[in-house]
């Protein structure tokens, strides 16, 4: 035996041809996906086709296509789903504590009149009510210009507190609502990975190599579900993807075992859970606990200092109210109604007749300032339940608290960004598609395709030459 | 690292991004002149702001207090000057009446006593936005009240109101009051302008002896005790002179000094809120410079591929 022969070298033209087409398509393919989110760049395998005896020894038949792979980074893809979760807890946190700030109503403007950047916030409004005090201790305690202005004041207080609870209400209500959409949105992508966990099990197990496609869609899939909650994944043999979240597994193979639900475990307080199920999960990470989190921390916790504000605010001046007396003689009546920011009021009886306002500390002395003066410098004085502040300070100090809260989010953004921009350049440099590689494979193979034809030309030439020799 | 087609897009965006964001953040405070705007800003700033502004406001409002206080120290300061005249005019008639040998002459001196008695009840009683003046903290109380007899001649007069004073704040935790109380008969406690135990004084008292004395002819009890006890009337007043002087005075102090740290407050407030806007306008040029080179080049980059370059 002398090696292939003619009709062995036109064989391996044959499969030369194929190899380069083959390599011609998936740079195509490529090309094709260079702007699909989540495609990961394909290459098909080449290897030489064998060797046959010759008497010069073992033979090269030239080359076959025997798969193609896709180039992933399987670790790259782990962390990325971690640091999607991250990055979902913390905008769902950043956009939380933003409403909170904004129904706080406090920003600096120094443009205005008042060069001292005062807002109409909270703060303004418990000045503008111990200036009102000090405004009838002055000493005009008869005066019903000053005492009309104490009431409309504190009137402006009681309602702007109202006012930020109901906002208080909505952010948390709006939360309330935006998990029921979130984890509508994360079944139907459960629904979709257990699909294609089961598309994928069809194709790799059927022995029709790696479903390069559809793993890449079901990564996408993966990614997406990271952005609202974070769970834990284990790839089976057979390659399905397991989901689990907080230990409950979610999907396996390419069953949906557990749905999620949002429900109201009391007060509007909207958690999550399995479908039929009574426990609730413990989300982790994703924008179903940065919501969670915003709600039942940041917000809870501000709310609880605005209240702690007002409920303090009422005993407070209502301790020293009673004491005092009105021009008519009256006493004891309290100046504010209500327990806490929600229900705060001016007593109507007050607004109704302003003589009634306990601004004397003998009755009859209409001149005689003693309660009214007091209630003035209540506004310097520190409260043991607000910590020893005074309350413009509480309330400064709960702005500040939560203005400190947003800017350690706004940071901690800020370092996910420079994080996660790593990440999918580390991804990207893996998996992403260069048309100038992709032109440069494809002119390759279009070469190699060329050269494989001019083979088959060739081999058909000699055919010919040797059919040719009988005349 | 390998570059692929969509790293410079990618990278692009995200430059251009961060470079809109930092050029809207510079181009707010070049507007504003601000610094900071809301509480996420600088949280701390924000802090040392509110309790700030707080105080400023608290400044305002004792500076209003100071002003209605000064209102009243020169109400009193007015009444003050017109009773000094009364009581210098009582003074001369108790004086004059030594030299007057004839009862019809001590009569019409007497009438003129009583015109300066009535004069005297009427500044007692003046009212200043509503409220009595010199009836203590019972301010809606007439203070002084003329008993008249038949001819309509007052026999005495009484006080209505109390000695107690209306203290306010003219600073934090400082309070004043710049009022007078129209008399005291208690011996302690806050001097009485017009009736004051301590000092002797009882001005109405003492022109209703002078005047029966000089209706009288009694010119000796005139000389012995009458003139004296004006003369007691005059120091009175010459030691409430003092007391309203030194009221003034401390409220134009507070006043001053009011006006000083608001002064302060606001370049304290300044210090912490704005922005140099020299240095703001240079940062804004650098990031919109930075801007457009990152557009340029981006262009020109993303124009350019193997393509452009193969048959």
């Amino acid at each position: 035996m002398t090696g292939l022969g003619l009709f062995g070298s036109l064989s391996m033209a044959t499969r030369s041809l194929s190899t380069a087409r083959a390599g011609t398509e998936v740079a195509g393919n490529n090309l094709a996906n260079v702007n699909t989110p989540g495609y990961a760049r394909q290459r098909v395998s080449i290897v030489t086709s064998g060797s046959v005896p010759s008497a010069f020894g073992p033979q090269g038949t030239g080359s076959m296509a025997v798969g193609i792979t896709s180039i992933r980074d399987t670790l790259v893809d782990g962390q990325m789903l971690s640091e999607l979760s991250v990055r979902g807890s913390l905008e769902s946190q950043q956009q939380g504590l933003q409403y909170i700030q904004s129904a706080t109503g406090e920003r600096l403007d120094r443009t205005g009149a008042d060069t001292s950047g005062a807002s109409n916030g909270i703060a303004k409004d418990l000045s503008d009510l111990f200036d009102s005090f000090q405004k009838i201790s002055s000493p005009n305690t008869n005066d019903p210009a000053a005492r009309q202005t104490l009431v409309a004041s504190a009137q402006d207080l009681a309602t702007h507190l109202n006012q930020i609870v109901q906002r208080f209400d909505a952010v948390r209500s709006g939360i309330g609502n935006s998990i029921g959409a979130d984890v509508t949105a994360a079944n139907d992508i459960i629904d979709q990975v257990a699909k294609l966990n089961s598309e994928i099990v069809k194709v790799e197990v059927g022995g029709n190599g790696r479903a390069n496609d559809l793993r890449d869609a079901r990564q996408q899939k993966l990614e997406d579900l990271a952005k609202f909650a974070n769970f834990s994944v284990t790839e089976t043999p057979q390659g399905a993807s397991n989901i689990a979240i907080d230990g409950l597994a979610i999907i396996t193979g390419a069953v949906v075992t557990n749905r999620l639900e949002a429900f109201d475990a009391g007060g509007g307080q909207v958690l999550v859970r399995a479908l039929g199920t009574a426990t609730t999960l413990n989300i982790q990470g994703g924008s179903i606990h940065g919501r969670i989190e915003s709600r039942d921390v940041a917000l809870a916790k501000t709310r609880g200092e605005i209240d702690l504000l007002a409920s303090n605010l009422i005993s407070e001046v209502n301790a020293i109210h009673a004491t005092g007396f009105g021009l008519t003689g009256t006493t004891g009546n309290d100046f504010f109604l209500g327990t806490g920011a929600g229900d705060i009021k001016v007593n109507p009886a007050l607004k109704n007749n302003l003589q009634l306002i306990q601004a004397n500390g003998v009755a009859g002395d209409v001149g005689n300032n003693t309660v009214v003066l007091k209630l003035a410098q209540l506004g310097d004085k520190p409260i043991v339940a607000l910590g020893g502040e005074r309350l413009g300070g509480y309330y400064a100090q709960a702005i500040a608290s939560m203005g400190q809260d947003l800017k350690t989010i706004n940071t901690q953004i800020g370092n996910q960004d420079i994080v996660q921009n790593m990440l999918e350049s580390q991804r990207d440099s893996v998996m992403g598609v260069s048309i100038d590689e992709e032109m440069t494979d494809l002119m390759k193979f279009q070469k190699a395709f060329s050269a494989s034809a001019k083979m088959v030309t060739t081999i058909d030439e000699m055919l010919d030459t040797i059919l040719n020799m009988k005349r | 690292m390998r570059v692929t087609s969509n790293s410079f897009p990618t990278r692009l965006l995200d430059q251009i991004t961060r470079l809109t964001n930092r050029t809207n953040q510079y181009q707010t405070q070049a507007a504003t002149g601000q610094r900071i705007t809301l509480p996420e800003d600088d949280p701390a700033s924000m802090r040392r702001v509110m309790d700030m502004q707080g105080e400023g406001r608290k400044l305002t409002q004792y500076a209003d207090n100071i002003g209605r206080h000064q209102e009243l120290a020169q109400a009193s300061y007015s009444s003050l000057n017109a009773t000094k005249k009364i009581v210098d005019r009582a003074g001369e008639i108790a004086t004059l009446a030594g030299g007057v040998n004839s009862p019809e002459q001590l009569k019409i001196l007497s009438g003129e006593v009583d015109q300066l008695l009535a004069r005297a009840v009427q500044f007692a009683n003046v009212k200043n936005r509503n409220d009595y003046l010199f009836a203590g903290t019972k301010s809606d109380t007439v203070p002084f009240v003329a008993v008249k007899d038949a001819q309509g001649r007052t026999t005495s007069v009484s006080y209505q109101g109390n000695v107690d004073l209306a203290e306010s704040e003219i600073a934090e935790q400082v309070t004043l009051s710049a009022q007078t109380v129209g008399a005291n008969t208690t011996g302690t406690g806050n001097r009485g302008l017009f009736v004051d135990s301590q000092a002797g004084a009882d001005l109405f008292g003492h022109l209703i002896a002078l005047r029966d004395n000089l209706q009288s002819g009694n010119v000796a009890q005139i000389q012995s005790v009458d003139r004296v006890d004006i003369q007691k009337d005059e120091e009175n007043l010459l030691f409430h002179y003092g007391s309203n002087g030194a009221a003034q005075a401390r409220l134009e102090t507070s006043l001053a000094v009011s006006k000083q740290r608001l002064e302060s407050l606001n370049m304290l407030v300044s210090k912490e809120t704005d922005v140099d806007l020299a240095t703001t306008i240079v940062k804004l040029t650098e990031t919109q410079n930075a801007y457009k080179a990152a557009l340029q080049s981006g262009s020109t980059i993303l124009h350019q591929s193997l393509l452009d370059y193969i048959r």
